[in-house]
């Protein structure tokens, strides 16, 4: 077990080390420059440029940038070129703004995916299932944005109430703090429902399969055989064994967290992490885009580790 | 089963839990009608968020909007777009004029003189009243003060850089015996000053000045290089025209503070400072030095004739006594930083801007909104509106509801919207010239762009006036030169090249194009073919694209498009002149300086000449164009240049767009008249199509009132 | 018990020798035939490759049928079915039809003609999309699952990132040294070979024993690319990508296709690492075939189910990611017109001409949902665990 958790932390490591070389490479090399040594602004004489340059070390060989800017990174001085703030600050900020987005949208995913995938398994190939399986892809097959617009022009027009922002915009002087709570939920209602969509659809075809798989086992037929009750049969003794696999899923939501979609957050005017990457994209904001790439890779690192460590507890016929 | 159940009931909890909070949400029609607070505010919708409220510190247009409320300059523009005192309440160009005395050369009647005899010659000029030639007779008449300054012995140090002297730096030592100097005091700027002086004391007098005779280097230098040193350190004349603002006594900062003349030092201070990175350090650059007379009255000495220089102290004055080197090295010690790197764009100052302007800030969320309260002691009276919030709402659909539903006041309109909510009853449109044109702009280095009939015949072939029409909506108009279209610079009698397929085809066949069987224009074999290209993101430019590849398509050139990325379009494409043809616009100032974007100096790599236009004439207009001081001669030579960039076509001017802005209706201007009885008028747009003029008097009522001129 | 256990022994000896009744193609289709919502999914993308290839032929050449670059300023904006102004409009500008089947756009070109267009458009970057990461990931796959053992030696990878920093250092301007590095390791490369073609290993002194010794297995090398590659969030890294190349319809196709292929690595190499112990694979070893004839012949068409199912569903998200990209404006640049990019320049005018919104969206949702759909039946068809038992 422990040689199993260092073996791995070390491997973790080394590809952490990789990726940071990868991201950097490709945003140094690729073509563009960042906006503040935009020499189209006739303001900017060369020389401002030059100095800019010179302030983000840009005029330095590749290999001293890169340890320049991981060097502030692990001291935490990282700092956005755009307005000077602290970049770890920043991703905080956004990562409590998507974190309601994040964790109701899973909430929907996974309490949403059970009973669909579960009943869709017990009435193969009945109407349930086929209705079933056709909404879930009819909802992922929706362009995103196109769906969402939809969505928000009907809400909006039908029930006359924002949709968009975090919250209702001005609500905090003078609402009740109920109000001003389920106000935020309201906001959070269609982005994060927009979001869990293709989750429910992988997650629930996920969870019939594995029930299909179980029920097809010998001791599902024992146990029916027993005489026990289609019920029993289906969630005591099929469902316990089919729910291993996603025990260890648990780990892998964890990239998550900071990856929030570019396309749903600017739709809903919603300041989140991808909003801010994408915009930090944009303007080649480096160390913005590097210290995601970095946080993020961390994460899904993290989260594979979870969820063989998960496996490891979970399934005793494995032991590494 | 408590399995199953929990399965069936967890998320049909969930679901419930989720919708009902439907019930608690207030409707438009609650935050709007029902919120009589509401009516106080202007909330402004913009796709992008601010990204530092410090004027000097910042470019863009989302953080300029909010730093105009914040702070406030020393003039702006008024109606008719002339200078308006804002915290300066008058100012006085000036100018001192120097020139060393050349003592080798004669003057006419006096012969070799000195000095003295130099000063007293012109004194004496001046005082005679049927001097031969009006044009020396004016320049003597703004002469106010003639002294002389002793000649004097000083050193300088300088360090070589040139690609003989390799790596190792070089320094001499150059002593300079500096001759007597005259130093006329002029009561206006009169660039043709030593031109006229010529006529009295001789034509070559200035000219045959020759500096390096004054110096001498050790270690010795070649006579050129010496020359150039001599160019820099010892010119014959030397124009230094002088700006003295006279301040508006008793204006304060939002925090109490009292605004004098030290802050406007320090502002321009701040912004020459390299630590800070200003990109506006360009407009000052010209600037010898500003001295503060006393705290009301400032100096601001020039090193050489630069006209548009008065416009950039409308820029946003900073309150020295929270930003100078103390109070940022006491931040810096708070936050535990090293005070010898922590530099203005670090300060919070920037999320937490103290400045004079009619609104104080009050609070900003990344990515979400700033809001803005007004200033109770702002200096030219109470703005209407209580608060001013800025919202950001990065798609332009949700933006476009959000408005409708009445929970923003204004937003980035389109042109098409513009079209259908000027028949709504609920709003009132604005449209005026913006300052901004688009253009196809050519390549001159690249054949077979090097010929003006080609450069002509291409802008022939498209129909712009229906580009206005279909494309626009009418928010546009034509333009035919670099000016903005609405000041005088603009020479209204300059007609727009036709829409004429047929003539363009004639003009391209003078210049060797004949169409082939399959229709394509050839010459010497080879077809007409080129790239068109543009950057992505802007809809017209886009669309501009097609309909110039169809346009061209059809006078048999084969056109390909691309659109790149910004920032890989600028850097990869423009920059390096690497392009046949592109779509792009300027955003103009109002000055009419075009030095950077028409000069032939500027045609090198990451200049902004990129399609590479040079033509001598233009050129000496240009410079003589930013060293006029005097409206009208500006204006004659503006109109001459704009004739010459129209005859050569290095663009094919396209249109410049309109402002276009929809508000409520129930947004007016409120002011008092004499007898201090509310007045409610319509909002007008300027002359220059500047709706927001009197944006501080601006009031939303809870119902549109109806106007007399309205029916 | 005894007599059961006999019993089914004879009738498994009695039934083995037969030889199918059915060939398994055939068994396939009487499977797949019960699945009547795959069948549909089959049916549309038959119906839409159809479309997409006539759209090619009547959209495209020097004077197409339908000219979806044909501007018509003063037609612009007229809804599905509307009249041409026949006043209005040069001969060559009439469309074919002689009405707007699906209405014009905001510079009056006819939609039809772009949707035309932008089926081939959306079908290519789907399928040469998927195309890469389908070939790059039975690459990788394959090689992890078959030569997964053996051991990559010390001076190989120190060669390998020599090459790559040396092509690296050339892409960042710094040529000269970069060229330096990549003859010197080129130089290396071809000594090795000869010196290992002579002599073996015996000249090698004993300090250069170190990187001669193996450091780490091909099966570990692969799968930990493939978790680097998964470190990047997929759409974010495309974005990134697409933000900072020139845009044009062959990056995308590359882009999306060069960070999709682990999925299919993963399932590859799986698939090859089960069946490499398989007794039909021993045989054939036995009998002498070559690895390039075993990986092909033998074991591809065992292990290709899982990636069918996963490239019919990647197409399917090829054309939304496209779709994305689009609407921030990163997608496949004019004048190519593609399903995403129509929608998302209609989406301006989605109040006053919907069509523009609504006909590429729905079509994108149809198409996108039967190769879903079709994918889905496939999954269950190829999964012989989830085959129903009788």
């Amino acid at each position: 077990m422990l040689s199993f958790i260092g073996r791995s932390v070390v491997q973790k490591i080394i590809t952490l080390f990789f990726v940071s070389i990868v991201s950097f490479l490709i945003i140094h090399i690729a073509p563009g420059k960042p906006s503040q040594v935009d020499p189209m602004n006739p303001k900017f004489t060369p020389e401002v440029v030059e100095r800019f340059r010179k302030e983000f070390h840009l005029d330095k060989p590749l290999h001293v940038q890169y340890l320049y800017f991981y060097k502030d990174l692990f001291t935490g001085e990282t700092v956005s070129w755009k307005d000077n703030q602290s970049v770890l600050k920043k991703i905080w900020e956004r990562f409590l703004n998507s974190l309601p987005l994040f964790i109701v949208g899973t909430i929907i995913t996974w309490t949403l995916s059970f009973p669909i995938g579960i009943r869709s398994a017990i009435f193969r190939g009945q109407f349930y299932d086929r209705s079933a399986t056709f909404l879930s892809y009819l909802l992922i097959s929706i362009p995103g944005f196109f769906f969402a617009y939809v969505l928000i022009i009907f809400v909006v027009n039908q029930f006359h109430v924002p949709v968009i922002g975090m919250e209702t915009f001005g609500i905090g002087d003078g609402a009740s703090l109920p109000h001003i709570f389920m106000d935020r939920i309201w906001h959070l209602l269609l982005p994060s429902v927009l979001g869990a969509t293709g989750g429910i659809a992988v997650l629930s075809r996920y969870v019939r399969s594995q029930m299909l798989e179980v029920e097809g086992q010998d001791y599902i037929r024992t146990a029916r055989a027993k005489g026990l009750s289609p019920e029993q049969v289906h969630y005591r003794h099929a469902l316990r064994n089919a729910l291993l696999p996603f025990v260890t899923m648990f780990g892998l939501i964890l990239p998550g967290l900071i990856g929030g979609s570019v396309i749903i957050e600017s739709i809903f005017s919603w300041p989140g992490m991808g909003r801010m990457a994408y915009e930090a994209i944009l303007a080649r904001d480096y160390p913005v885009i590097l210290t995601v790439n970095f946080v993020s890779a961390i994460l899904v690192l993290a989260g594979t580790f979870i969820s063989d460590l998960l496996y490891l507890i979970v399934d005793p016929r494995i032991r590494l | 089963m408590t399995i199953r159940r929990v399965l069936i009931f967890a998320p049909m909890l969930l679901i419930l839990v989720l919708l009902q909070s439907y019930f608690w949400v207030p409707t438009y029609e609650e935050q709007t009608k029902g919120n009589p607070e509401r009516l106080n505010e202007y909330i402004a919708g913009s796709i992008g968020d601010a990204s530092l409220l410090n004027p000097i510190l910042t470019a863009d247009s989302a953080s300029s909007s909010i730093e105009n409320m914040v702070f406030e300059g020393l003039i702006d523009r008024d109606e008719q777009l002339r200078f308006r005192g804002r915290l300066a309440t008058s100012w006085e160009v000036l100018e001192e004029a120097f020139f060393y005395v050349n003592k080798s050369s004669g003057i006419p009647g006096l012969g070799k003189a000195g000095p003295q005899d130099v000063a007293d010659l012109l004194r004496e000029a001046k005082k005679k009243k049927n001097t031969t030639d009006p044009r020396l007779k004016n320049s003597l008449d703004y002469i106010t003060a003639i002294s002389v300054i002793p000649p004097r012995n000083y050193l300088v140090t300088k360090q070589i850089k040139g690609p003989d002297t390799g790596e190792q730096k070089k320094y001499i030592k150059i002593s300079i015996a500096a001759p007597a100097r005259i130093k006329l005091a002029l009561d206006r700027v009169d660039q043709d000053l030593f031109q006229n002086l010529s006529l009295l004391l001789g034509e070559d007098y200035f000219a045959s000045f020759h500096g390096e005779n004054y110096l001498s280097a050790d270690p010795a230098l070649e006579k050129e290089r010496l020359a150039k040193y001599a160019g820099e350190l010892l010119p014959a004349v030397e124009h230094n025209p002088v700006l003295m603002f006279h301040l508006r006594p008793g204006v304060k900062f939002h925090d109490g503070h009292l605004f004098d003349a030290y802050d406007v030092k320090f502002t321009y201070e701040s912004i020459m400072n390299p630590k800070n990175l200003s990109p506006r350090i360009a407009d000052y650059e010209p600037v010898k030095f500003v001295s503060v007379i006393d705290p009301l009255t400032i100096k601001i000495i020039y090193k050489r004739l630069y006209s548009p220089a008065i416009g950039t102290w409308g820029m946003g004055i900073l309150p020295e006594h929270l930003l100078n080197s103390q109070a940022l090295t006491k931040e810096a010690q708070r936050l535990g930083k090293d005070p010898n790197t922590f530099s203005m764009r670090q300060s919070s100052f920037n999320r937490n801007p103290i400045g004079c302007g009619p609104f104080r800030f009050q609070e900003w969320k990344s990515d979400q909104y700033i809001i803005l309260d007004r200033f109770d002691g702002y200096w030219e009276g109470l703005p209407n509106y209580k608060k001013y919030v800025f919202r950001v709402i990065p798609d332009r659909l949700t933006q476009e509801m959000e408005f409708y539903a009445g929970t923003i006041d204004s937003y980035d309109v389109q042109p098409h919207q513009v079209k259908r909510l000027e028949k709504d009853q609920r709003f009132q449109s604005f449209s005026g010239t913006a300052f901004g044109y688009t253009y196809i702009g050519y390549n001159i280095r690249r054949k077979p762009f090097d010929d003006p009939r080609v450069r002509r015949a291409l802008g022939m072939a498209i129909d712009v006036d229906k580009i206005i029409n279909y494309v626009l909506y009418d928010q546009g108009e034509r333009i035919t030169g670099p000016f903005v279209k609405q000041t005088d610079y603009y020479n209204n009698n300059i007609k727009p090249v036709p829409y004429d397929p047929k003539g363009a085809l004639t003009l391209l066949e003078a210049a060797g194009w004949k169409r082939n069987k399959e229709g394509w224009l050839t010459k010497d074999g080879n077809k007409f073919q080129f790239t068109l290209i543009t950057n992505n993101g802007n809809d017209l430019r886009k669309a501009i694209l097609a309909i110039a590849q169809d346009s061209w398509k059809q006078i048999g050139i084969n056109v390909h498009t691309d659109l790149l990325e910004w920032s890989v379009f600028i850097q990869e494409r423009v920059n390096k002149a690497d392009f046949d043809a592109l779509i792009l616009g300027w955003q103009m100032g109002i000055e009419p300086d075009l030095y950077q974007i028409w000069h032939s100096s500027q045609t090198n790599p990451y200049q902004l000449n990129f399609v590479g236009f040079k033509n001598k004439e233009a050129d000496d207009l240009i410079i003589k164009i930013r060293q006029e001081y005097d409206h009208n001669r500006q204006v004659e030579y503006c109109h001459r240049l704009h004739e010459i960039i129209v005859r050569e076509q290095p663009y094919t001017f396209l249109y410049v767009g309109k402002w276009t802005a929809v508000l409520d209706k129930r947004i007016v201007i409120k002011t008092l008249d004499d007898a201090e009885q509310i007045v409610y008028e319509k909002i007008k747009p300027t002359k220059t199509g500047n709706y927001s003029f009197y944006f501080n008097k601006w009031i939303k009522l809870p119902k549109a009132p109806s106007f007399m001129d309205e029916g | 018990m005894n007599i059961d256990e006999k019993g089914f022994n004879q009738d498994f000896q009695f039934e083995a020798p037969m030889a199918p009744k059915r060939t398994r193609l055939q068994e396939f289709w009487l499977l797949f035939r019960q699945n009547r919502l795959a069948i549909l999914g089959l049916f549309i993308f038959i119906l839409f490759f159809c479309c997409a290839i006539m759209g090619l032929f009547i959209t495209s050449g020097p004077d197409p049928l339908f000219d979806p670059a044909m501007i018509r300023l003063q037609e612009k904006l007229r809804p599905p079915l509307a009249k041409p102004n026949l006043d209005s409009l040069r001969r060559e500008e009439i469309p074919c039809l002689g009405f707007y089947l699906m209405g014009t756009d905001d510079l009056g070109r006819d939609v039809f003609a772009r949707m035309l267009q932008g089926a081939w458009v959306s079908l290519t970057v789907g399928f040469v999309a998927v195309g890469i990461s389908v070939l790059i990931g039975i690459f990788m796959g394959g090689v992890a699952g078959y030569f997964g053992q053996h051991h990559i030696r010390v001076d190989h990878i120190l060669m390998t990132i020599l090459l790559i920093s040396g092509a690296g250092l050339v892409m960042a301007h710094s040529i000269r040294f970069g060229a330096v590095l990549l003859c010197l390791t080129l130089a290396y490369i071809f000594y090795s070979f000869f010196t290992q073609n002579r002599s073996g290993e015996k000249s090698v002194p004993s300090w250069a024993k170190v990187f001669r010794k193996s450091a780490v297995s091909v099966d570990t090398l692969i799968m930990r690319i493939v978790d680097i590659m998964l470190c990047f969030p997929s759409f974010f890294l495309i974005l990134t990508v697409v933000a900072l190349l020139p845009a044009s319809i062959y990056n995308i196709m590359i882009v999306i296709g060069l960070t999709s292929w682990m999925g299919t690595t993963r399932f590859v190499r799986a698939e090859f690492l089960s069946l490499r112990e398989q007794d039909f694979v021993a045989a054939v070893k036995t009998l002498g075939a070559s690895n390039f004839r075993i990986i092909f012949r033998h074991m591809m068409p065992n292990a290709i189910a899982p990636v069918l199912v996963s490239a019919t569903i990647g197409i399917a998200t090829a054309i939304l990611t496209e779709a994305g990209l689009s609407f921030l404006g990163f997608g496949v640049p004019p004048p190519h017109a593609t399903w995403g990019n129509i929608l998302s320049d209609g989406k301006n005018f989605i109040f006053d001409a919907p069509w523009l919104t609504f006909i590429p969206g729905i079509a994108i949702l149809i198409v996108v949902l039967s190769f879903n759909l079709f994918g889905e039946g496939l999954r269950d068809v190829l999964n012989p665990k989830l085959r129903e038992r009788h």
